[in-house]
C-alpha cells in the first residue's frame, strides 16, 4: 500500500500539489484507518490530509479518479475474467475460452516464455510483468506524448517480444498450427495495446504537466520585450501568481510605536518586579502599513511590453498596495488610474497603448505635464517608480522637475528595460536622471519584476 | 474521551447517525473528518461560506462525545495573554503587601547580603506558581482532565503572529509558559479551526490540520435539516423552500443565505401560517434571507421567475 500512496503522491506533486512528508505520513495513517476497500471514505480521508484549499482539492479529485480507477478497472476486470460475466468482456473471452481447449497441450510445445505466457491466459501475471518491465523501461518517466511509442517498445522487448516474434516466424512457415499462430497473434497484439495504454496513462499521471513546468520556468527568465502574443494569457497567470505570493507576504504587516495608548496590562505585568511602580511603560498603537505608490510608465515602442506586465503586477497587488496610482506617457502625460479601476485589465492596457503610446517619447514634455498633474501628491511617504528607457530623441530632458519629484518623495526607483550597457548610448539620458533615483535598476522580466517589488514592499513595511 | 466514546464514533457512518440524532445533519465528508480527527488526534481546520454550520459542528460534536466545549472566539489583536494565560498581578501585589511583615522575620539574622537572598531562594518562585496563574482557553483545554473540545473560532482575524503562536499547541498539545516550563495536554483536546477565508493562512498551519471545506448543502441535506430543525413544516412547503434558496445561490448577489437563513425563514413561514409559496409571502419575508438592501432590489423582480422554477420542480 506503501508503494502504491507513495507514487499516487508522486502524481500529485507532478500537477504542482505542495505535499509535505509530514503529510504523506497523515495519509498513510488515514488510510490505514479507513482501509482502502471503501473507495469513496479513502478518497475523503486522503483529500483531507493531504490537501488543504478548495483549488488543489479539486486537482486531487481529479487524480484521484484517473489513478485509482485504473486500478479498480483492472481488479473488477480480474474478477469478469474469473467469472467470465461481464457483458463487455463476454465475447471477447468466450472465444478465448473456445480456442483454448484445443490449444492447451500445445502450450508445453512452445518455447519463448512469453508465448507460454499468453498462452496461459494468466491476466494478473501478465499485468505484474508488464507493470514491472515497464517501471524499468522508465514509463513514470515519459515526458512527451512522442515518446510514448518508443517506451512501449522497450516494455514489449522487455517482456520478450523478440523471441516471440521469432518463434512466431518459424510456426508461420511450418504452416502447421495455424489456428493456434493466429490466436498468438491476436492475443500479442492486445498485449501491445494494453502495454501502449499503460505507458499513456503512466504519462498523464506524473509528466502531462511537466512540459507546462518548464515553460513556465523559462518564460520565468525570458525577456519581456520578446514575450509574444500567445504567452500573454500565461504571463498573465505567472504575474498574478507572483503578485499574489508577494501580497500574503506582505500583508497585514504592523508597527508598534511610542505612542498611543497606554498598555495598561502589559505596564502593570512589567513593573511588577518594581512594586508596583511603573517605571517601564507599554503602550499599545498599531497602525497598518497602507504605502503609497505612483507609477509612472512610458508606453512608446518597445517599453510598453514591460509597462504592460509592470502595470499588471501592481494592480494584482492590489491587497497590499490599495494606493496605487499610474501615469502613462510618451509623449504627453496623462493619470489612468480610473481607467484601470473602472475596466478589465486586458481592454485597459488596449486602451492605454492606443490612446498614449507608440509616439515619439518625450521626457521633457511628460514631466512638465507631471508637474501639473501629480507632482502636489508627492509626499515623504510615496514611492515613485518610473518605468522608462530614458531615450529621449535629443530633447531636453527637463531634469530640474524630476529633481524636484526626488526631494519630495520617499524613494524613486527607476527600472529600465534595458540593460546596463546601453545607457547614455544613443539618445537615452539615463545620467542625466539617475542621481536623482534612489535605485537604478534593469528591469526586463518577470523574475526581476518579482525581486523589484519585493523590495518596495520590504522597504515600505 | 476519545477511549470512553468509543462506540460513538467507530465508523464514519456511525458518526454520521449520531449527529443526525442530535439533530445536525451532516455529508459524509463531514463525518469523516471527525472520525480522522478523533482517532489521528489531529485538529480540523473547517472552511466554508459563512452560515454553513462550522461552529455548529463543533458544539455538536461536544454533545456527542459528552466533553466540555472550550470556545475561543479570534480577533484582530488576540495575544497570548488573552489565549493563554496571564498572571494575577493584582492578588501578586496584594500578598507580597501582606507578606512583608513575614518576610522580615524570615530574613532576621541574616548576615550579609548574600545569606538573606539564599534565604529567600529556599521560598522557590511561589508568586509565579499555579496559584497566581490565571488559565485562558488555551491552557484550559490542554489542563482538562478528560479531553476537551477546543473551538478556535474564525482564525484567520487574529494576527499572523498569534497562528504562528498556535503551531506547537496544535502539533504536540504542549504549550511553554517561561517561568513554568512546558505544559503538557493531560488528555489530547479535540481542536476545531473554522475560517472564513478573509486572509490566506500559513501553510505551516495547514499542514498540521485535517481540511474540511463545508459547502452549502445539496437540496437533499438541506431538506433533511430542515425536516430536523423545523419539524412541523409541511414537506411541499419545505421542498419550494429549498428550491427556491437553491436558486438564489445561484444568482450574484452580495451575501447568498445560508443555511442558518433557510432555517429562519422556514421558522417565520410557520410562524405566519403560509402552507403555500407565493409571491406576496415571499416579497414580505425576503429580508429574512437577504441582509443587504441592494440584493433585495435585485431579486424583488425576479421573484415570479424564481417561484415558477421552485414550484415547478416538485
Amino acid at each position: 500500500m506503501q508503494k502504491v500512496l507513495g507514487d499516487f503522491i508522486h502524481a500529485l506533486r507532478q500537477a504542482g500539489l505542495p505535499i509535505s512528508s509530514s503529510e504523506t505520513l497523515d495519509a498513510l495513517n488515514a488510510a490505514q484507518l479507513v482501509g482502502i476497500d471503501n473507495a469513496p471514505l479513502l478518497k475523503q480521508s486522503l483529500g483531507m490530509t493531504l490537501t488543504k484549499c478548495l483549488e488543489h482539492r479539486l486537482i486531487f479529485d481529479q487524480i484521484f479518479d484517473r489513478y485509482f480507477n485504473h486500478s479498480f478497472n483492472r481488479d473488477d476486470q480480474l474478477k469478469d475474467d474469473n467469472r467470465a460475466s461481464s457483458a463487455d468482456s463476454v465475447a471477447n473471452y468466450k472465444s478465448d475460452n473456445e480456442a483454448i481447449e484445443p490449444v492447451s497441450e500445445l502450450v508445453n510445445q512452445l518455447e519463448s516464455p512469453l508465448a507460454q505466457q499468453l498462452m496461459s491466459n494468466d491476466p494478473s501475471a501478465m499485468q505484474v510483468m508488464m507493470t514491472s518491465a515497464a517501471a524499468a523501461a522508465g514509463a513514470q518517466d515519459v515526458t512527451f506524448m512522442t515518446q510514448v511509442p518508443m517506451v512501449t517498445y522497450r516494455v514489449m522487448q522487455a517482456l520478450g517480444d523478440g523471441e516471440l516474434q521469432q518463434e512466431l516466424a518459424e510456426m508461420a512457415d511450418s504452416d502447421e498450427n495455424c489456428a493456434e499462430v493466429q490466436l498468438l497473434r491476436q492475443r500479442r497484439t492486445r498485449l501491445q495495446q494494453q502495454v501502449r495504454d499503460y505507458v499513456e496513462q503512466q504519462y498523464l499521471l506524473f509528466n502531462q504537466n511537466e512540459p507546462h513546468k518548464r515553460r513556465e520556468s523559462n518564460i520565468q527568465k525570458i525577456s519581456l520585450t520578446s514575450i509574444d502574443q500567445r504567452n500573454y494569457k500565461l504571463m498573465g497567470e505567472l504575474v498574478r501568481k507572483a503578485a499574489k505570493r508577494l501580497a500574503s507576504m506582505h500583508s497585514r504587516r504592523r508597527r508598534i510605536t511610542k505612542r498611543g495608548l497606554l498598555d495598561v496590562r502589559r505596564t502593570i505585568a512589567a513593573n511588577a518586579a518594581y512594586d508596583g511602580f511603573l517605571f517601564h511603560t507599554k503602550w499599545k498603537s498599531t497602525r497598518v502599513e497602507r504605502p503609497k505608490v505612483m507609477v509612472i510608465c512610458d508606453v512608446s515602442g518597445s517599453v510598453s511590453k514591460v509597462a504592460r506586465f509592470l502595470l499588471l503586477f501592481l494592480y494584482s497587488l492590489q491587497d497590499v498596495l490599495p494606493n496605487v496610482r499610474s501615469f502613462v506617457f510618451s509623449s504627453d502625460m496623462a493619470e489612468v488610474t480610473q481607467l484601470f479601476e473602472q475596466q478589465d485589465m486586458d481592454q485597459a492596457l488596449a486602451e492605454v497603448i492606443h490612446h498614449w503610446g507608440n509616439k515619439s517619447t518625450n521626457y521633457g514634455k511628460s514631466l512638465a505635464d507631471f508637474e501639473q498633474i501629480g507632482l502636489g501628491d508627492i509626499d515623504n511617504r510615496t514611492t515613485v517608480i518610473m518605468l522608462g528607457d530614458a531615450r529621449n530623441n535629443n530633447e531636453d530632458g527637463n531634469v530640474s522637475v524630476w529633481e524636484e519629484l526626488y526631494r519630495r518623495s520617499q524613494r524613486v526607483l527607476w527600472l529600465n528595460p534595458e540593460g546596463q550597457v546601453s545607457w547614455d548610448s544613443g539618445d537615452s539620458i539615463m545620467s542625466q536622471y539617475a542621481p536623482y533615483c534612489s535605485h537604478v535598476e534593469t528591469c526586463n522580466s518577470l523574475r526581476d519584476l518579482n525581486r523589484i517589488l519585493g523590495s518596495v514592499l520590504k522597504h515600505e513595511a | 474521551m476519545i477511549i470512553r466514546n468509543q462506540d460513538k464514533i467507530n465508523s464514519p457512518d456511525t458518526i454520521k447517525q449520531q449527529f443526525e440524532a442530535l439533530g445536525y445533519i451532516c455529508s459524509d465528508a463531514i463525518a469523516t473528518s471527525v472520525y480522522l480527527a478523533c482517532h489521528l488526534q489531529k485538529p480540523i481546520l473547517v472552511e466554508g461560506p459563512p452560515g454553513v454550520g462550522k461552529t455548529e459542528l463543533a458544539k455538536k460534536t461536544a454533545d456527542l462525545l459528552s466533553a466540555p466545549l472550550i470556545r475561543m472566539q479570534c480577533y484582530e489583536g488576540l495575544d497570548e495573554a488573552k489565549a493563554l494565560y496571564e498572571w494575577k498581578y493584582g492578588k501578586q501585589l496584594l500578598y507580597t503587601q501582606l507578606l512583608k511583615d513575614q518576610l522580615g522575620d524570615v530574613m532576621r539574622g541574616a548576615k550579609g547580603l548574600d545569606e538573606s537572598v539564599s534565604r529567600l531562594h529556599q521560598f522557590g518562585d511561589i508568586f509565579y506558581s499555579d496559584e497566581f496563574l490565571e488559565p485562558r482557553p488555551l491552557l484550559e483545554a490542554l489542563r482538562s482532565e478528560d479531553g476537551a473540545i477546543l473551538l478556535i473560532d474564525e482564525i484567520d482575524k487574529a494576527d499572523q503572529e498569534f497562528e504562528a503562536f498556535l503551531l506547537e499547541l496544535l502539533s504536540d498539545y504542549q504549550i511553554s509558559i517561561p517561568e513554568l516550563g512546558t505544559v503538557k495536554a493531560k488528555s489530547k483536546p479535540l481542536v476545531f479551526l473554522t475560517s472564513n477565508n478573509t486572509r490566506e493562512l500559513s501553510d505551516a498551519l495547514k499542514r498540521r490540520c485535517l481540511h474540511l471545506y463545508i459547502p452549502f448543502p445539496s437540496k437533499a441535506i438541506e431538506q433533511k435539516i430542515i425536516t430536523a430543525q423545523v419539524p412541523e413544516l409541511n414537506d411541499k412547503l419545505k421542498q419550494q423552500l429549498v428550491e427556491f434558496i437553491g436558486e438564489l445561490r445561484d444568482m450574484s448577489l452580495k451575501k447568498v443565505p445560508a443555511v442558518s437563513e433557510t432555517i429562519d425563514w422556514a421558522r417565520a413561514l410557520l410562524l405566519l401560517n403560509v402552507d403555500n409559496l407565493d409571491h406576496e409571502w415571499v416579497k414580505t419575508t425576503l429580508n429574512l434571507l437577504l441582509k443587504f438592501q441592494d440584493d433585495i432590489e435585485a431579486v424583488e423582480p425576479e421573484i415570479h421567475n424564481l417561484l415558477k422554477v421552485a414550484t415547478k420542480q416538485r
